[in-house]
């Protein structure tokens, strides 16, 4: 990946990009040089990026985008057919960025506040628990790209509704890397007809 | 199937594996030397220098990979080492080069036609090597709870919570998955692994804090920590799975469990089109290798006319396999014609071929073949006995006297000896029949045995067609 301000702009700079808009979401598809697959989708009244994903290589089941960001994409697969899938009460990660920060929001942890640590460290951020029953490492690919170290201080978290919400402050290089990427995002004019045909579709054609 | 099993459990062996000797489990390799020569007793394989040589210079078309479609016969006599001699490529080829072996009459089946019965064949001689990004889950087991329907019939419902040191989640199982568990026999306290892509479980061994549950453990019980940190490793791995199963995994219907239940049926030729054109764009992008293996039909006579000229084209196409065939016909019917052929394979098939012959055996390596199977087969000889049994292979057949190698040993067991001795093989020859003697008592006597009255006998043997 990419390390560094500039190195980060001028990899997505370097993509084969196109566009599409619907419902209120500008969709960028970023076909890298190396051969990786990237698509990014800002809400169009905020111009607050709401999901990034990447495409995987996955022989046994075709193409598999992997959410690095936003929402995770509805799963059709039911259990029978991968074999194994965590229960819908486990835990589950999702990650959102809002103008002024990134967070982390883990839904289906039942245990009251005290239990949680939530710690920063060179890595990225550990969550646990001193009840042992949800440990996580999050890696913030950000700030790797802007090529910062996690930073304790700018860490808050607050539990509520059995979600576990994780803030982290943006540091102003992330926010200005942000910035020039979605200027960049905005000179990719939306095609009529989208060179869409490698991006994820959520409707799967049978 | 094996590759696939081979290339994902690699660092667990199996511990409840029992040993059986087969007929063929005395081979290693094809015993040559780093220059292709053979050495006359090496890895299980004697004599046959010619044979072997030839068979040596195949292995290394197939190890260089660039060759596809090439046919080889090994021609012979029965009990001539002409199957030995393809396991032994098999063993020389090592586990990561698929090699199939069948016989040539598997590809009669009521559920599927032949041609389907032989481009599966050839499908799971091509092997893909795949670099792949895989989820692994990695923990102790906490609980494994399947519960049935009440009315006994329908899916299985099933749970399986996990642990690490530090975390704890409950996964749903799904049906195929719940029988993998059943067969693995996974309970409370084992430290397993799952691979999330195919569905593979394997057990690490027990954890240290399950080590006083029982009073007893099996030798081979192994205990281990339980895993930390996360319970979802993200892992490189190196899978080479063949075709075939690349095309189980892509038909619809069935998913990639079926892989493990094997109930495949036919595969559309539209999936297959589709799985050529997605190997070959994994293999631009550099994510995926072809490894062209080897598909060895024995019998190969017992193939008819129509799966000879498909053979004919299947051999043309660039992602074939090298074909190695065994038959141990001279000049007889090709199947499912009237005409005669020499091998009973059809003259423009046998000029693609290249033709490996193998001689009868010499005295000398009748008895070091006798040799080697005798140490198989935990079986000490006296050297008198050897030579006789020796005798008998040649005057008989080598396969007749291996037979009789087991069975006086146990005769000599019953006697309480560690060694066979010459009356052991005496007195099995005279309780088992070899086909002349058999012969030669079904002439005498053949008047008294039911439905004699056919006529000439020499047609009631012959081989009809469907």
């Amino acid at each position: 990946m990419a390390k560094g301000d500039c190195d980060w702009v001028s990899y997505l700079s370097s993509a084969q990009r196109s566009a599409l808009v619907e419902n209120g979401v500008r969709k960028i598809h970023y076909k890298l040089p190396d051969g990786k697959e990237m698509v990014e989708e800002y809400n169009i009244s905020t111009d607050v990026i709401q999901r990034r994903m990447w495409k995987a290589f996955d022989p046994f089941r075709g193409e598999k985008w992997n959410v690095e960001l936003g929402d995770p994409l509805a799963q059709l697969d039911n259990v029978d057919s991968i074999g194994i899938k965590e229960n819908s009460t486990a835990p589950t990660l999702t990650k959102r960025i809002t103008k002024k920060s990134i967070e982390w929001r883990i839904r289906n942890l039942p245990y009251p506040r005290d239990v949680y640590s939530v710690e920063a460290d060179d890595e990225g951020i550990t969550v646990r628990t001193s009840n042992k029953k949800y440990f996580k490492k999050i890696n913030v690919p950000e700030l790797e790209r802007a090529g910062l170290k996690t930073d304790n201080s700018l860490l808050s978290f607050t539990h509520q509704f059995n979600t576990l919400i994780i803030t982290y402050k943006k540091p102003t290089k992330v926010t200005e890397m942000e910035t020039k990427i979605l200027e960049m995002a905005k000179l990719v004019s939306p095609t009529k007809v989208p060179d869409l045909k490698d991006a994820p579709s959520e409707c799967r054609p049978s | 199937m094996a590759s696939i099993a081979a290339a994902k459990v690699a660092e667990v062996r199996e511990t409840t594996r029992v040993e059986r000797v087969g007929a063929h489990s005395h081979i290693r390799g094809l015993g040559l030397d780093d220059s292709l020569e053979p050495r006359v007793v090496s890895q299980g394989m004697v004599g046959q220098l010619t044979a072997r040589r030839a068979a040596g210079v195949v292995l290394e078309m197939i190890k260089e990979g660039k060759i596809a479609g090439r046919a080889i016969l090994l021609a012979g006599q029965p009990g001539t080492g002409k199957t030995a001699i393809a396991m032994g490529m098999a063993q020389a080829l090592g586990a990561d080069t698929p090699f199939t072996s069948m016989a040539g009459s598997e590809i009669y089946s009521l559920e599927m036609s032949k041609t389907e019965a032989l481009t599966q064949a050839i499908r799971k001689s091509i092997g893909v090597r795949i670099k792949e990004e895989t989820e692994i889950i990695e923990g102790e087991v906490v609980e494994v709870q399947v519960d049935r329907p009440a009315t006994g019939v329908g899916t299985k419902v099933g749970k399986l919570t996990l642990k690490t040191t530090e975390m704890e989640t409950i996964y749903d199982l799904g049906g195929k998955m719940i029988e993998c568990i059943m067969k693995e026999k996974v309970q409370a306290g084992d430290v397993i692994t799952i691979d999330k892509a195919t569905g593979k479980i394997s057990k690490l061994g027990r954890s240290f804090t399950r080590a006083r549950d029982y009073d007893a453990t099996g030798p081979q019980t192994r205990f281990v920590q339980c895993p930390e940190g996360e319970l979802q490793k993200r892992k490189e791995v190196v899978h080479t799975v063949s075709l075939h199963e690349v095309d189980v995994i892509n038909s619809r219907t069935h998913g990639f469990l079926a892989l493990f239940s094997g109930d495949t049926g036919e595969i559309k030729s539209e999936v297959r089109e589709q799985i050529n054109a997605k190997v070959a764009e994994w293999r631009e992008e550099g994510k995926a290798e072809i490894v062209p293996g080897v598909l060895f039909i024995d019998e190969v006579h017992m193939l008819d006319i129509e799966c000879f000229s498909f053979l004919n084209r299947a051999l043309e196409n660039e992602m074939a396999p090298v074909v190695i065939m065994a038959t141990n016909r001279g000049i007889t019917r090709i199947r499912g014609t009237n005409y005669v052929s020499p091998h009973g394979i059809p003259i423009d098939l046998l000029d693609r071929m290249n033709i490996v012959a193998t001689k009868p055996y010499e005295e000398k390596e009748l008895k070091e073949i006798l040799k080697i199977r005798c140490e198989e087969e935990d079986c000490e000889m006296a050297e008198d006995a050897l030579t006789v049994l020796t005798r008998i292979a040649g005057e008989t057949s080598l396969r007749y006297a291996i037979q009789l190698i087991t069975t006086a040993g146990l005769v000599s067991r019953k006697r309480k000896s560690n060694e066979v001795q010459m009356e052991d093989i005496k007195r099995v020859y005279s309780l088992f029949l070899d086909e002349n003697r058999s012969m030669q008592f079904l002439k005498e006597y053949q008047d008294e045995f039911m439905f004699n009255d056919m006529g000439d006998s020499n047609d009631a043997m012959e081989v009809t067609d469907g």
